[in-house]
């Protein structure tokens, strides 16, 4: 094997050094040489089908094209010759004569100087062509189509969706969706075929009108916990495009539909623009603009005055996880240092506190122990009530990639999701019952002695207590419990602890139960009893549901850890806050969410700063929530639009997006990553960061800050796993935590050498019955999540072009149960708690066994959240979204 | 009981076996003093439908027997294999255009029946098996190599040089390809060898299998070839049954298996990338080369590739030496060449002989030259991407470099022959039609350069050229030939632009 300083080659009497494997193509892209070709990408790989790139190499007797040959030591290439000229200019031709001139075909065809009047005469057949409108976000139009395939390639090598093929054969081909349009097809409307093609045949609605690209930034999308990095591009201040950065390692110039086409939510009309005051009685009464001076005023005045008269309890503060990281940490400097109490939370707490918990307990630390690359280097994946093809759609698009490559493959859901049909195996296990099955597994590996004795051994304790709970699972008894066959549960445990490399991703399928925590524990504890963590391709690895989940709590947007995960307990560290903050650091936990709104109720809590967070439509039990914050004195709501939150406010502040603004969001695996200001924020709307500072300074308690970096060293100052993190150095791909200096090149890999809590701690858990089990009465179960084209309770996503692809919550129903209660596909069904009903549009599908029903939650009306108890997580209130006993029946 | 032998190849079939095999078959109920013995053709189908007797004497010929005569040659006697005019042929070995061929892969070909694993046991198969089987795999590949055997399917690349290849490669699976995708017009050696001597084929890929190490090989055959197909499935299963295919062949301890396949009716799959993918079951479409499929082949494994009648050459160097193959030829074409002449000759049908004779004595000797009354004008060979050869060029010898020193090729041995008859102008535009109807529709000079140049042709053909079509035609010809991704756009303006060269007068522009 050659190494790359091995390999020299001359391209036009210049010399390259080049990686062994790479094409002359690939030097050529990595140098800059502009060698003519319409079929090669980088993302892709080599084709050969333009023939653009021939190119002479010496001692060769024909040409040979450049995408597809492959460099060699010593290699003598010539780009330019008049037969290579000739060459490229006839085929130009004879593409012009088939094909309008668009993109960089029309760019060649001009530098080699070539019209299309040979071909084009009556004589001369032009396929017929119509346009294919059919997506909401791009058009394909057949008769700009050079068949180069490199959507067709997209489509199958970096989305893996097989949705488009090539038709026909020799001059009849030609690019189909399906067996016709796009919208009819399996395409996800991912964009990687638009990206690639090179005549814009394919391309964006956004940039029909052909204006150039005046301006690009890079930024973080906005959407899931991914962290894709995207280039936006702008034509006179309008954004045109979200280009994925092809040298991001999170997502390698790959993104979804959200990502990248999802954007126009913001310059939505109905985006709040001044700040309102409410006048008349909440929740019915209107609202007046006002100017800021007066809507910071009054919150300092009142926030000012309920402390003074309730005491310091009487605020409390939710975070989004949906904001930077600068802002979460000034919100939570605000609770803390300004009012005075613990009283923070954010929404991390209704999806993965429980993994925060119970990862905590077994290793010492809360967050992914591996990257995202890790995918490529896992010889085993195992996804654990997570439908990454769906919910985090860059990412399952490298898991099905890897498959592809081989890698093996356990699904553990309830539910057939997408990836379960390229799985190994796939463990259909009854809802609820995460625990008993990952206890099965390890008693399978315990009694198989299938166990890492040396792991165990080296870097764990409480062992013994473990395998004595665990003996208890034995494969026949986790069968009664989970449906789950006794052979496919040794199957997976042999699978999973016999693999080189075996590595978990779990998602709120494991952590959104009564057991929650328990769930993430049982899957930490098969990590060390097999000694799959610490290396490159395992470890456990949450995919994160929103932007910054994972920074919202590593911020300290949590009652009980402060920023960096330091504990209250922690005099040292509480007391360098209080030298940095200059005020007395609260030491009482404060209120998890559910709290506060069991506090408000009981009049303990009188006033509540909701900062992007619409409360009222995403937490279960809606009603109880609505109830919570009718009884507050005084409630104020910062968003982007007027939720069921914000109609409920006192003062509703208009906040700028993520496009309109600078900060950090941090990504699932770690990743620090910056965003940028690529649009300002409509009318006077403004990012929370700066309103929070003029409340507490109104309050007080000056907060002055320049921009955001100034925020994060504040942060980098006070929280040691981050002490190295500077804006300075966040330039490029962005930094991973923990990152102890300035010197630290970030951590890809967590507890290579040792755990945080030193040995890591087998947890002893026990498996407990989900909150609520069907019966008599309610003989459903019904489960949540997210479908692909939509996102959490819709804000964004029900204001953009996505509703024309999906525009109701379906509710999947098994094709045998819908036959039992009467019901048809596309009939409205009424889903019946014993809290509340929903009406919601049947889709029959085999994906949910029998029994079980599944619905997505972006469509409030249909009012999925209602029939949601406030059952939760035993440890950390995670709320059981994912286990509700229902009642089915046609809708009236 | 005598034994009658007919053709039932699918060209003896077309000639009229068809229906003389019904015939027989009702004289066989009635009479029940002869037997009926299915074979392939001997590919002399000038002479075809051509009856065989086995009498005491050897095997008596009758040819171009027509149904209505079946009953008169029984009653005078052709059990017997009196010599009945004008039908008798005697011995069918001493025919002339038979007597003069030097039948190595073809030998048994319209000898045996086509169908029985005993009778091609019988008639010297399974030799060259037996013997691979008692040797280290890398003699049997030295033998190929010292057979200096090229591959037959028509770009003559030397079989043991891919054999070694594929051997080199450490991979937990090999596959053996036989290519049966006989797509050049007027070409039918490999057909000719699925439909009559089928085991042949098996046992070369048994002999390949054994070389490199593969347990896996599959038959890939034209969608237009349905008794091929049949004639191989029904050969792997007998061969299977018989305990020379599968798990343990011929009680070795050495597995290997085959399966036949059919094609989608596209000439390109012949292309042996092309074929993969097709096999793999995705459209075929070319791939680009490197890597090569001994490398990186079906399913991304090492894969032998070899046309049918290389593969069924391979039972007969293995079975008499490399030496004894490499001592007919000339210069690097060693051994015997099965060429397939069609087109306007007063003979046609398959000869094989050694490298070295010219192809005027081929098309004279064998093919018997033009038919009365006409003038041979031009030959192609090499199927319809080889060149059009004027008589100034009818004595280079049968030989791989001669022929292309010669700027043709001689491919998979078709030999087409034009007469004076021919529409030159319609001929040009038909081959190029040809490609563009074939093109896979990868690689643009080929999918767009033949359409365009079809399209010229069409409109030179009705004598509505223009004045820049012959620098259209070259320049399209030039990138064709310069940047295609196979041989077949990187080819089909061979043949046009000599006939172009040889005939001018056929392609006038219009003088306007």
């Amino acid at each position: 094997m050659q190494t790359p300083a091995d390999i020299t080659l001359t391209i036009d009497r210049l010399a390259y050094s080049a990686a062994a494997n790479s094409t002359i193509m690939d030097v050529a892209h990595r140098h800059g040489l502009d060698i003519a070709g319409l079929c090669s990408s980088p993302q892709l790989s080599p084709y050969g089908s333009c023939r653009l790139c021939m190119v002479q190499v010496e001692g060769q007797r024909s040409l040979a094209a450049a995408c597809t040959m492959l460099v060699r030591d010593g290699m003598v290439v010539t780009t330019r010759s008049p037969e290579i000229d000739r060459i490229r200019r006839t085929l130009l031709e004879l593409y012009l004569s088939q094909a309008e001139a668009g993109g960089d075909l029309a760019r060649l065809a001009a530098r080699y100087g070539v019209r299309a009047d040979r071909f084009r005469s009556a004589r001369h057949m032009v396929p017929s062509a119509t346009p294919d409108e059919s997506s909401p976000y791009f058009r394909f139009d057949p008769s700009r189509c050079i068949l180069c395939a490199r959507c067709v390639r997209a489509c199958d090598q970096v989305q893996g969706q097989l949705a488009l093929q090539l038709h026909g054969r020799g001059f009849h081909s030609s690019v189909r969706a399906g067996n016709g349009t796009f919208a009819g097809s399996a395409c996800v409307t991912c964009g990687a075929c638009v990206l690639e093609c090179p005549t814009d045949a394919l391309l964006e609605k956004s940039r029909l009108d052909g204006a150039p690209i005046t301006s690009s930034v890079k930024t973080t999308c906005g959407y899931c916990g991914v962290g894709c990095q995207f280039i936006v591009e702008k034509s006179n201040g309008r954004i045109v495009r979200m280009r994925p950065d092809a040298e991001s390692p999170v997502n390698a110039g790959h993104a979804c539909v959200k990502g990248r086409f999802a954007f126009e939510y913001v310059g939505s009309p109905d985006r709040l623009t001044r700040p309102l005051i409410r006048e008349g009685p909440r929740g019915r009464g209107g609202f007046r603009a006002a100017p800021w001076e007066e809507a910071i005023a009054l919150i300092a005045r009142r926030f000012g005055e309920l402390l003074k008269q309730r005491g310091p309890d009487a605020i409390a503060c939710i975070s989004s996880s949906r904001g930077t990281n600068e802002e979460n940490y000034l919100l939570q400097k605000f609770a803390r240092a300004c009012v005075g109490n613990n009283h923070i939370d954010n929404c991390a707490r209704v999806c993965h506190s429980s993994t925060v918990a119970g990862m905590q307990e077994v290793f010492g630390s809360g967050a992914a122990t591996n990257s995202l690359t890790d995918i490529e280097q896992a010889r085993l994946l195992m996804l654990v009530g997570c439908n990454p093809t769906e919910a985090h759609p860059v990412t399952g698009a490298r898991i099905r990639r890897a498959v592809r490559a081989g890698t093996r493959l356990i699904v553990i859901d309830p539910r057939r999701i997408e990836l379960a049909q390229y799985a190994d195996l796939h463990l259909q296990l009854r809802p609820g019952t995460n625990v008993a099955v990952l206890n099965g597994l390890a008693h399978i590996i315990i009694a198989e002695g299938l166990a890492n004795a040396e792991f165990i051994a080296a870097r764990t304790e409480n062992y013994d207590t473990f395998r004595h709970i665990i003996a208890a699972y034995t494969p026949q008894r986790v069968a009664s419990i989970s449906g789950v066959s006794a052979d496919l549960l040794r199957r997976a445990a042999r699978l999973y602890a016999g693999s080189a490399a075996s590595m978990c991703c779990h998602g709120l399928g494991v952590t959104e139960h009564r057991t929650g925590s328990y769930g993430v524990m049982a899957l930490a504890n098969l990590a060390i009893l097999t000694g799959h963590v610490g290396r490159p391709g395992t470890g456990i690895n949450p995919l994160r549901g929103q932007n910054n989940v994972q920074g919202s709590c590593d911020m300290g947007a949590l009652p009980s850890s402060l920023c960096g995960y330091q504990k209250l307990e922690d005099r040292a560290a509480c007391e360098r806050f209080e030298r940095a903050w200059g005020r007395p650091l609260p030491r009482q936990p404060g209120w998890k969410i559910p709290e506060m709104y069991e506090a408000a109720i009981a009049g303990k809590l009188a006033a509540m700063w909701i900062v992007g967070y619409d409360v009222a439509q995403s937490d279960p039990n809606s009603t109880h929530v609505r109830r919570a914050l009718e009884s507050l004195d005084f409630l104020v709501v910062s968003d982007l639009f007027l939720g069921e939150t914000a109609h409920l406010a006192d003062v509703v502040l208009p906040a700028a997006s993520s496009l309109e603004k600078d900060g950090t969001f941090t990504n699932g695996e770690r990743r620090i990553q910056r965003i940028r200001t690529a649009v300002p924020a409509p009318g006077e709307a403004r990012a929370d960061w700066q309103v929070i500072c003029d409340v507490a300074t109104a309050m007080g308690y000056p907060m002055r800050y320049g921009h955001p970096s100034e925020i994060m060293d504040e942060i980098a100052a006070l929280a040691p796993m981050m002490a190295g993190v500077s804006y300075a150095r966040l330039e490029g791909n962005g930094l991973q935590w923990p990152v102890p200096d300035r010197a630290h090149p970030g951590t890809s890999l967590m507890h290579a050498e040792r755990f945080p809590r030193g040995r890591a701690r087998f947890a002893a858990v026990e498996y407990i019955p989900p909150g609520a089990e069907p019966d008599a009465q309610y003989p459903f179960v019904l489960t949540t999540g997210r479908v692909l084209e939509h996102y959490n309770t819709g804000t964004m996503t029900r204001r953009t072009g996505l509703v024309q692809i999906i525009d109701r919550d379906f509710l999947e129903v098994h094709p045998a149960d819908a036959a039992e209660h009467g019901l048809r596909d596309g009939d409205v069904a009424c889903v019946q708690s014993c809290r509340a009903s929903a009406r919601l549009t049947v889709r029959l599908s085999k994906r949910v066994a029998r029994g079980n029903l599944f619905t997505s939650f972006h469509f409030p009306d249909a009012g999925v959240n209602e029939l949601f108890s406030s059952s939760s997580d035993i440890l950390t209130r995670c709320p059981e979204y994912k286990v509700l006993a229902v009642s089915l029946k046609r809708a009236s | 009981m005598v034994d009658v032998f007919l053709s039932c190849d699918s060209a003896s079939r077309a000639a009229g076996s068809r229906q003389l095999e019904a015939v027989l078959r009702r004289e066989q109920a009635r009479r029940s003093d002869f037997g009926l013995t299915l074979t392939g053709s001997r590919g002399a189908f000038f002479m075809e439908p051509m009856l065989e007797v086995g009498t005491t004497a050897g095997r008596v010929a009758y040819g171009n027997v027509a149904v209505a005569d079946v009953p008169f040659l029984l009653s005078a006697g052709m059990l017997e294999g009196k010599p009945i005019a004008p039908f008798y042929l005697g011995d069918p070995e001493q025919i002339p255009f038979l007597k003069g061929q030097t039948r190595v892969t073809f030998a048994r070909c319209g000898r045996i029946a086509c169908d029985s694993p005993l009778a091609y046991e019988k008639d010297g198969g399974l030799a060259g098996l037996r013997a691979a089987l008692q040797r280290a795999p890398q003699d049997v590949i030295d033998e190929v190599q010292r057979s200096q055997l090229r591959g037959r399917g028509g770009a003559a690349f030397p079989t043991g040089v891919k054999w070694q290849t594929v051997a080199a490669c450490a991979a937990d699976q090999k596959y053996i390809v036989a290519n049966g995708d006989e797509g050049d017009p007027g070409t039918y050696a490999d057909r000719m060898l699925m439909e009559g001597d089928p085991f042949a084929v098996l046992e070369g890929m048994a002999i390949a299998a054994w070389a490199v190490g593969a347990s896996q090989g599959f038959v890939y055959i034209r969608a237009e070839y349905p008794r091929a197909a049949a004639a191989m499935r029904t050969a792997a299963e007998k061969a299977r049954q018989a305990g020379w295919l599968g798990r343990d062949i011929l009680s070795s301890g050495f597995g290997f298996d085959v399966e036949v396949r059919q094609g989608g009716g596209t000439y390109v799959c012949g292309e042996e990338t092309a074929l993969l993918e097709s096999l793999e079951g995705k459209r075929g479409i070319v791939r680009a080369k490197p890597p090569y499929p001994a490398t990186c082949g079906l399913f991304g494994k090492p894969t032998i590739v070899n046309n049918i009648t290389t593969l069924a050459t391979i039972p007969a160097i293995i079975g008499r030496g490399g030496d004894w193959y490499a001592s007919m030829g000339t210069g690097r074409s060693r051994g015997a060449m099965a060429l397939q002449l069609a087109g306007a000759l007063a003979t046609p049908g398959l000869v094989e002989v050694p490298f070295g004779i010219t192809l005027r004595q081929v098309i004279q000797e064998y093919g018997g030259g033009a038919r009365p009354g006409r003038k041979l004008i031009a030959v192609q060979a090499g199927g319809p991407l080889g060149d059009l050869l004027g008589e100034d060029r009818w004595d280079i010898p049968i030989d791989f470099d001669a022929f292309a020193a010669a700027g043709g090729m001689l491919g998979h041995g078709g030999i087409v022959a034009y007469d004076d008859q021919t529409d030159i102008a319609a001929l040009a535009y038909r081959l190029m039609e040809f490609c563009a109807h074939e093109s896979c529709g990868k690689c643009a000079p080929c999918r767009m350069g033949a359409q365009r140049s079809a399209e010229i042709l069409a409109s030179m053909r009705l004598g509505n050229g223009m004045l820049d079509d012959e620098q259209a035609l070259d320049d399209v010809a030039f990138a064709m030939r310069g940047a295609s991704l196979c041989a077949l756009g990187g080819m089909a303006p061979t043949p046009v632009l000599s006939a172009m060269k040889l005939f001018p007068e056929a392609f006038r522009p219009p003088t306007r």
